[in-house]
């Protein structure tokens, strides 16, 4: 009797072990490539992170890598601790506008979510100062460059690709044309076209940018040589006594706003990026059913309402898609900012990936670096669990 | 005028016309700020020294934008005094490798992925997937330890083994794959053929558009690639295009006639590939852009 019921499992079970076996052996090489090349690394930059570590590995240093990065711990924490109060209070805040209409019985929870965003910008105008002063004055400037970077780009590219998605949406002849011609800025190898808005963007007073200026009637600028923030240049904002107060001259460096070479650099972003942002929206236009149109017309709905609660709620995936791509490629962009920098403008343009990669390749600082470099995987990070959450919560899925 | 009946006809159309007329131009406009640069570049890759200082215009329509006589033999000069040429052979042998490397492991991990059963394939999936999000940058320092204890410092592996598997396009074969269905599989399996021959045999004839497209947009990332090889090459022997050409620009500085020559040098190849492929990759891009 056992062994009738048996004989079958084994067999079973044997053919499930060669199924396995098979299965394996397909996704084996891929498999073990990224793992060596893409996983076990991440584990050995921890490791290099805890070492004095230049081209050879040195002594053992604990955190003290993380420390002259950060400089003290308290102000660290305080920092993170405000990152988390602002997201708890922008969550309670949600939450309330989410049952829009409902009348909320606990009016306290909108005041307490004010309160912990005052709480926790509070938190951020003070801890973010003493970070750049105490730790890492260049990793926190290259911070501040990244975040205008992201500002600076994302919004902008959406509404430009949104704006000729529209026009792109319907079939027309010669749609084909247009499309390959948008693309052809993402396409090309960024080096070659970063070359190329270096010379347009150049400070010469014969460069493109600087023909285009002067058509205006403008006097030509310093453009990709020109470390100075536009906000500071062009209404005269941030500035501040040489030994003011270091809370004042952080904050001061965000007032003057990005430099003007680093807009120079946003300005080569639009140009390879909005096209391609147009496309991706034209799909997503498509997608949208056309009954719904139909529908607002004959209830006589204008075309801008059409829009505004047709066109942008639907689209919402394709935005939030976009704006990740967006903010998390400005976090890891290289080869745009490295063609484009100019070595005469310090660190005016330098992003962290920037920062990081001259601290490994030019200063040979291993151990350093890897700290580094884990904290921008750790801004990554977080941002990615961000769009997570946002995703599930507010996507419209056109259900 | 035309007369649709109605008495209403010609306006209509004389609207749409004009609607049409507008998309045209505003789409028109568009599109020359697209190809402007490429037009700058290519007029300046043609003039003089003296010609890039003071023949300058920023409307291509004016003929102070382009050379006076064509130099062609700018691109002569910027293939053989900045090393271009060997520069520009490394990058086809790095690309053209990797590419193989590629198919040979991504091909069989996403026909796995999609088609067969094993234990723990989700877990593995997922973890593959996650590495998609580590940027560049955190990887780089450990993986240079690791090249440099291998001494394949300068070297073409260096180059091309860590880039020959990747997640995203593990991913994006296996969003085709998932898409051929699993009764033309069960068919050839009872005709006696393994998982082998049905890769290669029905699944990989049926995604030839995928595995083109994928093929362009390796060949293209590897073109591309800059951080990498500006850390594992010490020595020009192995250098790809992309770090040539930063060199070259930074040492050509004030002759810009020859940066522009060097720049077309180094896009042709894709640019070419993409326009072979344009309908196809266009689609691509567009409709798996969301999925990416």
């Amino acid at each position: 009797m056992d062994a009738r019921v048996n004989a079958p499992n084994m067999v079973n079970r044997s053919k499930r072990l060669m199924n396995n076996l098979e299965g394996y052996l397909f996704i084996g090489p891929a498999t073990i490539l990224i793992a060596v090349f893409g996983l076990f690394p991440i584990a050995y930059t921890v490791f290099v992170s805890l070492f004095r570590w230049r081209i050879i590995r040195g002594k053992f240093i604990g955190l003290a890598n993380y420390a002259e990065l950060f400089g003290s711990a308290g102000w660290l924490l305080l920092f993170v601790l405000s990152i988390f109060i602002v997201a708890l209070g922008f969550v309670l805040l949600r939450k309330k506008r989410a049952r829009q209409g409902v009348p909320d019985p606990a009016l306290f929870r909108t005041s307490a979510a004010f309160l912990l965003l005052i709480a926790g910008l509070a938190g951020l105008a003070f801890s973010l100062p003493a970070l750049w002063t105490t730790g890492d004055g260049n990793v926190f400037d290259a911070l501040r460059v990244t975040v205008y970077y992201s500002l600076g780009t994302v919004p902008v590219q959406l509404a430009g690709g949104l704006f000729l998605a529209l026009f792109f949406e319907r079939k027309f002849r010669g749609r084909q044309v247009y499309r390959v011609i948008y693309l052809l800025p993402y396409i090309v190898p960024t080096v070659a076209s970063a070359a190329v808005f270096q010379v347009l963007f150049s400070l010469r007073p014969e460069s493109f940018a600087n023909l285009i200026v002067r058509l205006l009637g403008g006097n030509a600028l310093g453009w990709l040589g020109d470390p100075h923030g536009i906000f500071g240049m062009a209404f005269g904002w941030g500035k501040v006594a040489s030994d003011a107060n270091p809370v004042v001259s952080y904050w001061a460096s965000w007032v003057r706003g990005p430099s003007l070479a680093l807009t120079a650099i946003m300005i080569y972003n639009y140009w390879v990026f909005i096209g391609y942002y147009a496309l991706i929206y034209a799909n997503g236009l498509a997608n949208i059913p056309r009954q719904l149109y139909e529908a607002a017309e004959v209830d006589g709905a204008s075309r801008w309402t059409m829009f505004r609660n047709i066109t942008v709620p639907l689209l919402s995936p394709t935005t939030y898609f976009l704006t990740m791509l967006g903010i998390i490629g400005t976090f890891k962009s290289f080869n745009s900012v490295y063609v484009l920098r100019n070595n005469t403008i310090g660190n005016a343009v330098d992003t962290l990936s920037i920062n990081i990669f001259y601290t490994f390749f030019s200063q040979s600082r291993f151990g350093y670096a890897a700290a580094a470099s884990l904290f921008l995987f750790a801004l990554v990070l977080g941002l990615t669990v961000v769009q997570r959450r946002l995703m599930e919560e507010r996507v419209n899925y056109g259900e | 005028m035309a007369n649709d009946g109605l008495g209403r006809g010609p306006s209509i159309r004389r609207t749409r016309v004009r609607r049409m007329f507008a998309l045209h131009l505003l789409l028109a406009v568009g599109g020359i700020l697209a190809i402007l640069p490429f037009l700058y570049m290519i007029a300046n890759s043609l003039k003089t020294y003296g010609e890039t200082i003071t023949r300058v215009s920023a409307i291509p329509f004016s003929p102070l934008f382009w050379p006076r006589v064509p130099q062609w033999k700018n691109y002569a000069d910027a293939w053989q005094s900045g090393a271009l040429s060997h520069y520009f052979l490394n990058s086809v042998v790095i690309s053209t490798v990797t590419l193989l490397g590629l198919y040979a492991t991504t091909v069989p991990a996403a026909f796995g992925f999609s088609k067969l059963r094993f234990a723990g394939k989700n877990l593995i999936f997922t973890l593959l997937i996650a590495t998609l999000i580590v940027p560049e940058t955190v990887l780089l320092i450990p993986n240079y330890l690791v090249i440099a204890r291998l001494k394949w410092i300068d070297t073409l592996a260096a180059l091309t083994v860590p880039f020959m598997a990747s997640a995203f396009f593990i991913f994006l074969l296996r969003q085709f794959f998932n898409q051929i269905p699993n009764t033309i599989l069960e068919s050839a399996r009872i005709d006696g053929s393994s998982n082998v021959g049905i890769m290669l045999r029905i699944v990989t004839p049926l995604s030839t558009a995928s595995l083109s497209t994928m093929g362009f947009l390796a060949f293209t990332g590897a073109w591309n690639s800059l951080q990498w090889p500006l850390v594992v090459t010490q020595t020009p022997k192995w250098r790809p295009i992309a770090v040539g050409l930063t060199t070259f620009i930074s040492e050509a500085s004030a002759q810009i006639h020859l940066r522009m020559a060097a720049a077309v040098i180094a896009l042709i190849p894709v640019a070419v590939l993409y326009i072979v492929a344009q309908r196809q990759i266009t689609e691509a891009v567009t409709h798996t852009g969301l999925k990416g």
